[in-house]
């Protein structure tokens, strides 16, 4: 509500009327007072606030009842408070109270207990641990046996490999068999130009002057297909 | 011309004097050794001064009284106080005034005391109280001990063993002093 008034005040559109000159003199209903935030009235301004004499006798006075009443004050709450620390030391209601021999025993029993606690586990760590150990020790062998596999292989592609050039080594040129080599290309000359017709006879070579005949040569070839 | 006449407006004050950092940062050497009074405190009887040993300056803030970190030796009501006392969060107060060194000796020459003041040991319960306690404890008359913390500045002390204590504490509102007893006029 005031919030809302104080976003009221923000506003210039409001009616003169119900304002009056300026946005503080916005009146409230619920609250008959000026809310702590707005600032001094103008009426109120220059406003001198008159103090208040005491007279020696009534300053005594309450200096004296002030003194008297905080002493009383503090010395009640100095004993509830003594009396809480007290009841905190020498009561047993939140808690039980043991003999030393029965504190022994149940600190042993827990000991007992703990140490059964931790047997469990460590048996069950080692089962644990024992078949983690039997499948690394397969996957190691399994990984082996793969490597041996594929070494294998690998020498065997190496092996046919050498015997394909070996094969191959037959038919090369040597340095004996140069001049023969020479003479057998000069003699056996190679020409890869050819011709094509329109019904797709192929006709090798570029100089060697070849007419159709009836029957086709056999190194004719239909390029149609 | 005629005589000017200063009309005071606002509101009064107790105070009388001016602030520490007015006093201190006009003297040489920055006052170390010179007396100074605290005027408010000069209804007393007893000599209260302090005597300045070591002045620190502080940055002035903008819209604020300038203060000043002083390190005093402080006399209290005829009593030294025996630790340095340091003034900071007080030193806006316009209520200090320096004592000329001619007239330091009205203040050391004081020799007036506190009377001494004794405190009980023990007060009465509150009626309510003293009541659950008894039905507690089976004690006919149970007390409790009063509320007294040591300071400085405090005179009153609390009485020994065998002690006389000089001022009666008890549960109800007491007897008013004799300066004050016009007020009761007629009711008790």
């Amino acid at each position: 509500m005031l919030r809302a008034g104080c976003q009221l005040l923000t506003q210039s559109t409001l009616p003169a009327v119900k304002t009056g000159s300026n946005g503080f003199a916005l009146e409230f209903v619920r609250w008959r007072r000026k809310p702590r935030w707005l600032p001094v009235a103008k009426s109120k301004i220059f406003r001198v606030p008159e103090r208040k004499k005491q007279t020696e006798e009534e300053r005594t006075e309450l200096m004296r009842l002030h003194n008297r009443y905080k002493t009383q004050l503090r010395s009640v709450r100095q004993y509830l408070r003594e009396e809480v620390v007290r009841h905190e030391e020498t009561s047993t209601v939140d808690h039980i109270v043991l003999t030393p021999e029965q504190e022994e025993a149940e600190y042993q029993a827990l000991i007992a207990a703990n140490a059964e606690w931790n047997a469990t586990i460590a048996r069950e760590r080692e089962q644990r641990l024992a078949k983690e150990r039997d499948e690394k020790v397969a996957y190691v062998h399994e990984r082996l046996e793969a490597r041996q596999l594929r070494d294998e292989e690998r020498r065997e592609r190496a092996n046919e490999a050498v015997l394909r050039e070996i094969e191959r080594s037959k038919t090369y040129i040597t340095r004996e068999g140069l001049n023969a080599a020479i003479e057998t290309a000069l003699a056996n000359p190679v020409d890869p130009n050819f011709a094509i017709d329109m019904a797709g006879n192929l006709y090798q070579g570029r100089t060697t002057s070849q007419l159709p005949e009836a029957d086709p040569q056999p190194d004719q070839q239909a390029l149609s297909n | 011309m005629a005589q000017k006449v200063i009309k005071y407006i606002g509101r009064t004050t107790d105070f009388k004097g001016n602030t520490l950092w007015e006093l201190v940062s006009n003297l040489p050497n920055w006052g170390v050794g010179r007396m100074v009074i605290r005027n408010m405190f000069q209804r007393y009887p007893e000599p209260c001064y302090m005597r300045i040993l070591k002045v620190q300056a502080v940055d002035e803030q903008t819209d604020q009284i300038r203060k000043v970190r002083v390190t005093v030796e402080k006399t209290w009501r005829g009593v030294t106080q025996p630790k340095p006392v340091e003034i900071y969060s007080t030193s806006y107060k316009a209520d200090y005034e320096l004592v000329p060194q001619a007239e330091e000796a009205k203040f050391l020459s004081n020799q007036k005391k506190v009377a001494p003041v004794v405190l009980p040991t023990k007060i009465d319960l509150p009626p309510l109280l003293r009541e659950y306690v008894k039905e507690e404890t089976g004690e006919a008359n149970p007390f409790m001990k009063v509320h007294f913390k040591k300071t400085p500045n405090k005179l009153a002390r609390m009485a020994e063993a065998g002690e006389e204590p000089t001022l009666k504490v008890s549960m109800d509102l007491g007897q008013p002093k004799s300066v004050s007893s016009k007020l009761y006029e007629g009711l008790l």
